[in-house]
């Protein structure tokens, strides 16, 4: 629809959102009995990186952006569980003419590289797509702070 | 009753005047004008004897508001502008009201186009300045009202096939739905390009859609990158330290659900330029309350200094990390 251009809104989170809910996901993983042992790194390499994720997706915008609904979607899938979303309004036929419509092949390559990377991108047209990459790259910032920070604070000197 | 004779003769000849410059704007009334009060062609015959009419009484009682009000009953909230304009009861006047009438008639019809009705007020206001030449200041009118369809007519086209759109076109730019759809679809990816760019460090000076997008690629991917080497360390250091997170979080958990920290006496000592950090949080929890000041001016200190090294945090916390490990 060409209408009026309202402001695009990337805000994001304060860095303590995102904090108390990776602190709050961590602490549930040490509650695991099988996490501490110190053999298996590697699975909780995997773990932690699922879970810092995961943590990310929900402090930053539950289930308000596509990214985080895809991610949160692709987590729970792997656990098994279902994951119910409050429906919204989807404008899939608007997507479909659309993607027919304009095909620029120097962006669309760029394009196709930018939906593997960000998760749920696979459906969008590339003007959402942006306004998804710009918010998941704030996210995903605020989430390597919070993260180095832990380190940082943790690791043995 | 001579001066009524007179102006009424002159607001006959203006009445002429009036419906030339009606019947120009006749073709343009028909195109758009559907669902006015009297329906087209009818609404813009009636106009001119209730001017006559009216107009009269304005040269009358200057300061008739409310005969302006019914008399532009098709235009209600215009008749303001000239409110303010005191004109003295000069019959050359008329002839210069006609012609705004005419044109406030028109646009009255074409709702989206303010700048428009704007156009109306300039004219008066330039046309006011020279107001004894009246056969100038018709021709002047004539030619603004000319001016004035040509725009119209490129807006109201666009406004006509696409409702919703509020663009004007430039001249000479192509009007119809798919170059439009497309324009305005061009602007949108346009912004958001600009918005990655601020975001992105280094992408304001690299020129081109393609290598910005690359730009920006590279980007998601370090961090990317980042995050799970970050995972990786924690990984290895975890089991080394216990957490005693779970009374904190317990306690704070009904006040955070909304996701910000407020509930706790910690807000008010918490301005929203001190970037917290983890160590600090941790400070806070597991010291006691009377240390607070003294918690204070590290948290700011620690503050300022995060952001350029995190070195600097990890020095800092020495004292109190071993507190923590126990």
């Amino acid at each position: 629809m060409a209408s009026a251009n309202k402001p695009i809104n990337t805000d994001v989170p304060e860095k303590d959102v995102f904090a108390l809910h990776f602190l709050q996901s961590l602490s549930n993983l040490r509650r695991q009995n099988t996490f501490n042992s110190p053999e298996k790194t590697n699975d909780r390499v995997k773990k932690i990186k699922k879970v810092a994720y995961v943590s990310m997706a929900r402090a930053a915008g539950g289930t308000n952006r596509l990214w985080s609904r895809a991610l949160l979607r692709r987590a729970a899938k792997e656990n098994n569980k279902v994951v119910r979303f409050p429906r919204r309004k989807k404008r899939v036929t608007c997507l479909r003419r659309r993607r027919s419509n304009r095909r620029d092949p120097v962006e669309e390559e760029e394009a196709e590289r930018l939906r593997n990377l960000v998760p749920g991108g696979g459906g969008m047209e590339i003007s959402k797509l942006m306004e998804e990459t710009a918010h998941y790259i704030k996210c995903l910032s605020m989430q390597v702070k919070v993260m180095q920070c832990l380190v940082d604070g943790l690791a043995p000197k | 009753m001579d001066p009524t004779g007179v102006s009424g003769a002159r607001s006959n000849g203006g009445g002429a005047t009036r419906e030339a410059t009606g019947l120009e704007s006749l073709h343009l009334g028909d195109e758009f004008r559907q669902d006015n009060v009297g329906g087209g062609f009818t609404a813009l015959l009636e106009l001119p004897p209730t001017q006559a009419v009216k107009l009269l009484h304005f040269a009358d009682s200057p300061s008739s508001s409310s005969q302006a009000a019914t008399v532009t009953g098709i235009v209600p909230p215009l008749h303001h502008s000239y409110e303010t304009l005191t004109f003295p009861s000069n019959s050359a006047l008329l002839m210069e009201r006609a012609a705004r009438f005419s044109g406030e008639t028109t646009t009255s019809s074409v709702p989206s186009t303010s700048s428009v009705k704007t156009e109306p007020a300039d004219e008066t206001n330039s046309s006011q300045a020279a107001v004894n030449n009246r056969s100038g200041k018709r021709k002047d009118s004539d030619k603004k009202t000319e001016i004035l369809k040509k725009k119209k007519n490129k807006s109201s086209e666009e406004n006509e096939k696409l409702p919703y759109v509020h663009v004007r076109a430039r001249r000479g730019q192509a009007t119809d739905s798919h170059s439009l759809a497309e324009r305005a679809r061009r602007e949108k990816i346009n912004a958001r390009m600009k918005l990655l760019q601020e975001l992105v460090p280094g992408c304001d000076k690299i020129q081109g859609t393609a290598l910005v997008l690359d730009e920006i690629i590279n980007h998601v991917q370090s961090l990317q990158r980042q995050v799970e080497m970050l995972s990786m360390r924690l990984a290895s250091v975890n089991p080394r330290i216990d957490f005693n997170l779970d009374t904190i979080l317990g306690s704070e958990n009904g006040s955070l659900m909304d996701g910000s920290f407020s509930g706790t006496a910690m807000q008010v000592v918490w301005p929203h330029q001190v970037i917290e950090t983890e160590q600090s949080y941790h400070q806070r929890q597991l010291q006691q309350p009377q240390q607070w000041p003294f918690d204070v001016l590290n948290q700011r200190a620690w503050g300022r200094e995060e952001d350029q090294v995190h070195g600097n945090d990890s020095a800092n916390l020495h004292p109190n990390q071993v507190k923590m490990e126990l």
